[in-house]
């Protein structure tokens, strides 16, 4: 068969004209259901990336007493990098913890009534599994609830940081199975949609069909129909999608991450993995047309 | 040259109805036939068969000598494409002009646009509907409509030309216009086949006649009449 282009796309345009509340229908409902599906994906992406920068902000700091003997400090050194949950250790001498304290108050006045070092020595942990600090502090801690010879304190993290382990599993969960509904109802309605415009046609492909069509000259139109309504309304979707996340999640982010102190975070709509995910939603929607369509048609083709 | 040969053809609907039962008959290239028989009698189950519409129940159909009966689905359109149907319903689509219910039939085999243009306002003159060109099939009357859908299923110049009532609830002077237009068009070598119930345009054509009851031939005569 002759591609013919002018034909084809010819029909989609005069089909769609015609079937206009049909195609609205359509496209309206994959822009909304997309746009759900691509705020949750936001959404999920944004708290994986806040978790992650707490994630790499969580360390332990065990301070040491002044009178540790060097002896002791190397094997409590060596001990501590022996277990599993650490990735790295690193010691911090008393010197090397006030020159530290004096570049971060450089020019303040608190530097003034530093008499001498109070600071103590320390090891800084980085965790490899930060879910497990508590297990990692506890360690520090002998049988009778103090702490271990040499050490005289652990501090880590703040107490928030568990419970957000813990809702942010929550959340990841139930959004992703909310997408995953969301995609089945987003085909399903295409895939009805798409139906109807065919069945309001059947009788036109019929004749197609006894006049010697070939099923992808029937087909096409068809195809091309339900591409340009998942295309159209993936891109409905994405542009309400980027409105939405540029004035308004960014805004309510930031405050989150200003009032928890994080550092170095990534934020909504300015990074690649946006981008994708709106590529991504046009491409699904174009794709959902097409497949829909082309199940829809099975029915009508066996003439 | 025998055009159309139906060896031992049986059809049952799935509903059992038993439409059409063991029939034997051979239709030499360029020849006119009329079928015959009262209402249920199998005259369209007939046509159906020819184009694959629907399928044999048992027996064969042989087409310019080639069996369609074990015919692949993927050449069931270039089958189609070589025999005009001109349905008891017409078939028109109500949304596209007469020109383009013509044009349909010859866009759907892949005829280039030039091609398009010049053979469908020729059809069109061949049965007199030249200045209704871009009419919708709404706008005429069920006579003009029936012209439309002969010069759809005739555009392509098919060896092979199926008739399905063409005179049905047209009035006999308006069925006199169609019948010389299919007597011209068999005379130019086509081979047509014919279902009516019109008793004196059978009578007054005198051509072959088939008569079926109850799915059987229970007359076929060379120079007939519509019934004894
Ligand atoms: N799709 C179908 N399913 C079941 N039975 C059918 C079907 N089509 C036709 N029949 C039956 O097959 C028999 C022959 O039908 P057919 O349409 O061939 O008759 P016909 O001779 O064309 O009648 P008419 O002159 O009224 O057009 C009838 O009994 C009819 O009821
Ligand atoms: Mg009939």
């Amino acid at each position: 068969m002759i591609f013919r282009p002018k034909y084809f796309f010819g029909e989609t345009f005069s089909n769609l004209k015609r079937n206009f509340l049909m195609f609205f229908t359509a496209i309206t409902t994959v822009a909304i259901t997309l746009f759900m599906v691509g705020f949750f994906l936001v959404i999920v992406y944004d708290i994986q990336g806040i978790l992650g920068s707490i994630k790499s902000q969580v360390e332990v700091a065990v301070y040491l007493k002044d009178n540790i003997t060097d002896e002791l400090r190397v094997y409590l050194e060596n001990e501590i990098k022996s277990w599993d949950e650490i990735s790295e250790v690193k010691y911090i001498s008393k010197e090397q913890a006030l020159e530290n304290f004096k570049g971060e108050y450089e020019g303040s006045d608190i530097l003034k009534e530093i008499q001498g070092n109070p600071l103590p020595a320390s090891f800084e942990l980085r965790l490899e599994s930060p879910e497990k600090v508590d297990l990692v502090a506890l360690r520090f801690i002998d049988k009778d609830g103090n702490y271990i010879e040499g050490v005289d304190d652990v501090i880590y993290g703040q107490s928030y940081v568990q419970k957000l382990f813990s809702i942010v599993a929550i959340v990841g969960t139930i959004a992703f199975l909310i997408i995953a509904v969301l995609l089945l109802a987003t085909v399903v309605l295409i895939f009805n949609t798409i139906r109807l415009s065919i069945h309001a046609r059947r009788k036109e492909i019929e004749v197609m069909k006894l006049v010697g069509a070939t099923n992808w000259f029937v087909r096409i139109p068809f195809l091309f129909e339900g591409f340009f309504e998942g295309f159209v309304g993936s891109l409905i979707s994405v542009i309400f999608l980027f409105i939405l996340s540029n004035y308004f999640l960014i805004k309510g982010e930031r405050a989150v991450v200003d009032t928890m102190h994080i550092k170095d975070l990534a934020i909504v709509g300015s990074n690649n993995v946006i981008l994708y995910i709106y590529l991504g939603l046009v491409a699904v929607g174009g794709l959902i047309g097409i497949i829909s369509s082309a199940f829809a048609l099975k029915r009508y083709l066996e003439v | 040259m025998n055009m159309i040969e139906f060896r031992n053809v049986s059809k049952v609907y799935e509903d059992n109805t038993a439409a059409l039962r063991n029939i034997n008959l051979t239709i030499k290239k360029g020849e006119f036939v009329f079928l015959v028989g009262p209402s249920g009698s199998g005259k369209t189950t007939f046509i159906k068969l020819l184009i694959k519409e629907i399928s044999v129940t048992t027996g064969n159909i042989f087409i310019a000598g080639r069996n369609i009966c074990n015919l692949k689905v993927s050449r069931i359109p270039q089958l189609r494409r070589n025999i005009g149907y001109i349905f008891q319903d017409f078939k028109l689509l109500p949304n596209k002009t007469v020109f383009e219910n013509i044009a349909f039939a010859l866009e759907v085999i892949g005829k280039p646009g030039y091609v398009i243009k010049v053979q469908v306002p020729q059809v069109l003159k061949l049965v007199g509907l030249f200045s209704k060109m871009n009419s919708f099939p709404h706008q005429l009357s069920g006579g003009e409509q029936q012209r439309v859908s002969i010069a759809r299923a005739f555009v392509n110049r098919p060896p092979i030309l199926l008739a399905d009532e063409p005179t049905g609830n047209i009035d006999p002077v308006t069925s006199d216009g169609i019948m010389k237009l299919l007597s011209r068009i068999n005379l130019i070598g086509t081979t047509v086949a014919m279902a009516t119930h019109d008793r004196s345009i059978v009578n007054s054509m005198r051509r072959r006649v088939v008569e079926l009851e109850e799915g059987e031939i229970i007359r076929d005569q060379k120079r007939g009449v519509y019934g004894v």
